[in-house]
């Protein structure tokens, strides 16, 4: 084995150097949290007497007790249920309307392009909880303007209703996340080489062609990044509906598995179970965005 | 809570209501770092003429001129108060993740049916060692032992809310509907009042702590201890008899399910599209603050009856003054606590802003309580609360998790409205569910 240079030690000291911070922080804000959270989800507390008063109180290791006793909780498997339908309507939505936005502002024919890239992507500098009360407003009968439109030309709607409410909060985001996705998308299109437009061109393509078979495959990187984005996002849904809670009667307690697991963290005051339903989310969303880059991975290589 | 219902008090202007939800997503960040222990040993206490700060964490309206008082007369001790949103319950969310870990205020305001979950957190300190004894008799009995557990007490009595029914009188009276005494006529003034229109009232699904109240008026006990077991009996008979009773107007279309103090309900007060209100004591602010242009068309009429002529009554919230474990000067966060309660212009102040039925026997008077009289048309109303709290049967003891209690509700009676079931089939579901929620946090239940 050939012994390192005195070069070669002292690019690995500052390589090292380099990534202490990262490293650092990475265990400290990351590594160190879920530890944590997998930690307690394994223990729960026992109590003596009829509160648990004179510190009868203490924790102990109970197994996978509380995984067991988050998917029993129907409440909480149906949010999960919930969040994969809306991932399955709201996220092919928001990616085609993102695309389109893109390629209609990087069309050699596009005007006032500074302009609308700016507009559409305004609502992603709004923050969620902000977001989410002012569609709140837009929302509620007896406020919302559109509500009271609707009803002068006859159409009694309610955006807050049961069967309803979950399109509510997708128009939220995709109103707050398609503009980031169609900026995403903008940045690879930039960064396709201008000969091959100047190719397609004289071989006679038209735009809508040139849209097809050159920009829409090689943006393809940005569409699957900013798919798994979107789903992982889809899974973690929390303050739309929670903002949105208090203001109509169909949204409850774990209507999404991040609010179930943040009511019963705080409103139960049930850490250990919140942590076990925190991991279980955490697995789903891990398990989602891994298969669905497996299989794009696998049909790009088909296609290739 | 919020919805279902805040104590005396929180009544947010409506535009504040949805900030109170971002403060909650807030909230959240207080999460992860764990560990509850507090430092062992006895907290230092002040030293003579050592200048302190004491945080106290409370949502009811103008509770900052009392504490601005205070800290005029007492520069040693200064009280900074912090406001947290009482929004679906993310106060105590607040409250419990600080306690967790380890960093609670030194005093909070804590509803009673909120007092034993945070002992079941180890989270309030036992007054009795401070002179708890001493002060016993400036507050109402009963209100004292709400926060009594074994031989400690945990919290000072700050307020109740004896239930009433608020009504627009010049609706009814241009509906000639005669104020229901009781709840069959209730149910007929609903009738009347949904062929002129509007809604008598709305069945807020998320409303626990009204619910609650309702069904301790009908005389139930929900939970009970023998030994170091708890009883749980939420599907028991006069639950079920408010609960068939409310479904009732609701199969029938004779009230709304919108959320109540949500800004629809709002409105719909304000228009007098709902015209009438089975609210507490404290409601009377709400009222004011939310539909002054109703001003003078309002009265106050006891809650109506199961029973012609029979007098009974009910709380909805009711607050203390509790002090947090691991606060380093216990002393002068109780002595805070008493002045706060007790002291005839703290007392004042704090019914000017509106903070529910005084826990103090003494140090205000009637008339004190009459401040909003021309918005109920000079009525005498508060002698109508007055009786209401007489009429409350005190023996109501709450269960060591009220908080999930009251989500449970909300989660069971949501589904309902919004998919169908009996409320029959709530009550059965919410009762197991708590028993499970009891058992889970190792306690001993039995089903009543």
């Amino acid at each position: 084995m050939r012994r390192p240079t005195r070069g070669e030690i002292r690019n690995a000291r500052a390589a090292s150097g380099f990534l202490l911070p990262f490293a650092a922080l990475f265990l400290l804000c990351f590594v160190a949290p879920i530890a944590y959270a997998l930690y307690t989800s394994l223990l729960k507390v026992e109590r003596s007497g009829p509160l648990g008063l004179g510190g009868g109180a203490h924790e102990v290791f109970t197994g996978l007790d509380n995984y067991a006793q988050a998917l029993q909780d129907p409440t909480f498997t149906a949010g999960f249920g919930r969040v994969l339908l809306f991932g399955l309507v709201q996220v092919p939505l928001m990616i085609v309307l993102a695309t389109a936005l893109a390629l209609l502002l990087e069309a050699a024919s596009a005007r006032w392009v500074g302009f609308f890239r700016t507009a559409f992507f305004l609502p992603y500098g709004v923050p969620g909880v902000i977001a989410s009360i002012l569609w709140g407003f837009l929302y509620v009968p007896g406020i919302s303007p559109f509500v009271e439109m609707a009803g002068s030309v006859g159409w009694d709607v309610d955006f807050l209703s049961r069967s309803s409410v979950l399109w509510a909060i997708a128009n939220i985001v995709t109103w707050q996340y398609a503009g980031y996705n169609m900026l995403v998308l903008i940045a690879q299109l930039k960064s396709v080489p201008v000969e091959l437009y100047e190719a397609a061109r004289i071989d006679g393509a038209n735009a809508w062609q040139v849209a097809r078979h050159i920009k829409l495959p090689l943006i393809r990187p940005a569409l699957v990044l900013t798919t798994v984005f979107s789903i992982i996002g889809t899974l973690q849904l929390f303050a739309e509906p929670l903002v949105l809670q208090p203001l109509t009667n169909s949204i409850d307690s774990g209507y999404t598995p991040n609010l179930n697991a943040y009511n019963e963290a705080f409103k139960s005051n049930n850490q250990n179970v919140a942590a076990a339903e925190a991991v279980l989310l955490a697995l789903v969303a891990c398990a989602l965005s891994f298969g669905f880059l497996r299989v794009v991975g696998r049909r790009g290589k088909d296609g290739a | 809570m919020s919805a279902s219902g805040t104590g005396p008090g929180p009544r947010p202007a409506r535009r504040t209501v949805l900030g109170g939800a971002a403060a909650a997503a807030a909230g959240f960040a207080l999460a992860g770092c764990g560990g509850s222990e507090y430092g062992e040993g006895e907290p230092k206490g002040r030293k003579k003429g050592e200048k302190i700060t004491l945080t106290f964490w409370s949502w009811v309206p103008g509770i900052d001129q009392p504490v601005a008082l205070w800290n005029s007369k007492n520069p040693d001790v200064r009280i900074e108060l912090e406001q947290v949103s009482a929004v679906n319950g993310a106060q105590y969310a607040k409250m419990h993740a600080a306690v967790k870990a380890g960093n609670p205020p030194d005093l909070g305001q804590v509803e009673y049916p909120i007092v034993p979950s945070f002992l079941l957190d180890d989270g309030l300190l036992d007054l009795t060692k401070y002179g708890a004894a001493g002060v016993k008799s400036k507050f109402e009995g009963w209100q004292w032992q709400q926060s009594v557990f074994g031989d400690a007490v945990f919290a000072i009595p700050q307020a109740s809310g004896p239930m009433g029914l608020f009504l627009r009188q010049d609706l009814f009276d241009r509906w000639e509907i005669e104020t229901p005494a009781t709840w069959d006529e209730y149910e007929a003034a609903a009738k009347a009042i949904r062929r002129k229109g509007a809604w008598i009232e709305t069945f807020s699904a998320t409303n626990g702590n009204r619910f609650a109240g309702l069904a301790w008026q009908a005389g139930a006990r929900w939970f009970a201890v023998d030994g170091d077991t708890w009883t749980v009996s939420i599907d028991d008979e006069p639950t079920r008899r408010v609960a068939d009773y409310w479904e009732a107007l609701v199969r029938q279309k004779l009230i709304k399910t919108v959320p109540d103090r949500q800004s629809v309900w709002y409105k719909d007060i304000q228009t007098g599209a709902i015209p009438a209100w089975v609210g507490a004591s404290w409601g009377d602010a709400l009222l004011v603050g939310n539909a002054p242009k109703t001003a003078g068309k309002w009265r106050v009429a006891p809650l109506p009856q199961w029973k012609k002529g029979e007098n009974a009554s009910a709380n909805w919230g009711g607050s203390t003054t509790a002090v947090f474990r691991g606060t380093q000067y216990p002393q002068d966060a109780m002595d805070f606590a008493v002045w706060l309660n007790t002291d005839p212009e703290s007392v004042k102040l704090l019914i000017d802003g509106g903070y529910g039925w005084p826990s103090a026997v003494s140090g205000w008077t009637d008339a004190d309580m009459e401040n909003h009289k021309e918005f109920f048309g000079g009525q005498d109303y508060s002698k109508v609360f007055q009786e209401a709290g007489k009429a409350v049967d005190t023996s109501w003891q709450w269960g060591p998790a009220t908080d999930t209690l009251y989500q449970r509700f909300g989660d069971a009676f949501t589904a309902v409205l919004t998919g169908g079931g009996s409320f029959r089939s709530v009550l059965a579901k919410v009762q197991r569910q708590t028993v499970d929620d009891l058992r889970n946090k190792g306690l001993k239940v039995a089903a009543g």
